[in-house]
């Protein structure tokens, strides 16, 4: 059996260029999405990641603006 | 981790998100470690011109790709209970080849057996892809721990929910709307299983 491999249009974000980009643009401006679970962003995270886990993520995306730029980690 | 995060980056995409970027290497680059995330692989990503029938197909190859994938880790891991999840798991995309066979047969109205479809019509559809085999090798380094094999199940699973959220607000008939539907809920329960037992493993 074959996996299916087509291209994604998802964009990747070096994480330097992430850095620039969050240092140069204010909060609130841009969402930092951290889809890992719970356990994993109390261990450690980005500084001001939104927690929502991956499995939440279809129920949850009204908190979430779909205007502002995301960055998913 | 970037399977995970991708999956959530494909899925804002089809929401109406607008600029979405995905932190490449995840949270291991960032804090400047050299390790690696898994190897980037195929996304099911669909142009959304595709037929009924193709999609049923699509969707059967990758439920088998699937269940392959779960059979193949279930022998490689030690854990009972994460033994016994992926058994179950297995079980369950098993049970949704037949109902996307059944649906098959009666969009069709093809007479097709089960050999013939799975031979003939499914494997020509998955063949500009990966094997199963080659998919597991290339991710190899990022499945050495559960919390890796975890990663990448849920990216699988993602991609499922998404194939079939999509296709049961597109599909007309409404009993193709419901098996549709109701297999995306389950794609869903799945996510939510792996989510646990990888708060279990961390």
């Amino acid at each position: 059996m074959k996996w299916k491999q087509l291209v994604t249009p998802v964009n990747s974000m070096e994480s330097e260029v992430a850095k620039t980009y969050m240092s140069d643009h204010a909060e609130g401006t841009y969402t930092l999405l951290d889809v890992r679970q719970e356990g994993e962003y109390e261990q450690s995270r980005i500084p001001g990641a939104t927690l929502i886990p991956l499995p939440e993520l279809m129920d949850r995306l009204d908190e979430l603006d779909p205007e502002k730029p995301v960055i998913t980690y | 981790m970037g399977g995970r995060s991708r999956g959530a980056a494909q899925l804002l995409s089809g929401k109406g998100f607008k600029d979405i970027f995905n932190l490449k290497g995840g949270l291991k680059a960032w804090q400047g470690l050299t390790a690696e995330g898994p190897a980037e692989f195929g996304m099911f990503l669909l142009t959304g011109d595709e037929t009924f029938d193709e999609i049923v197909i699509l969707a059967y190859g990758m439920e088998e790709g699937m269940w392959i994938f779960y059979e193949t880790i279930k022998e490689n891991v030690e854990d009972a209970s994460a033994k016994e999840l992926l058994a179950q798991l297995a079980g369950i995309e098993d049970k949704h080849k037949e109902k996307l066979f059944s649906l098959y047969t009666s969009i069709s109205k093809s007479e097709v057996n089960l050999d013939q479809f799975e031979a003939k019509i499914v494997s020509k559809v998955m063949e500009s892809g990966m094997s199963t085999d080659e998919f597991i090798e290339q991710n190899r380094l990022a499945m050495q721990d559960i919390p890796g094999i975890l990663n990448i199940a849920m990216t699988l699973e993602i991609q499922a929910f998404d194939l079939y959220s999509r296709y049961s607000q597109k599909a007309t008939d409404k009993t193709t709307k419901d098996i549709l539907y109701q297999i995306a809920q389950e794609e869903k329960a799945h996510l939510k299983s792996l989510g646990q037992l990888m708060d279990d493993h961390i």
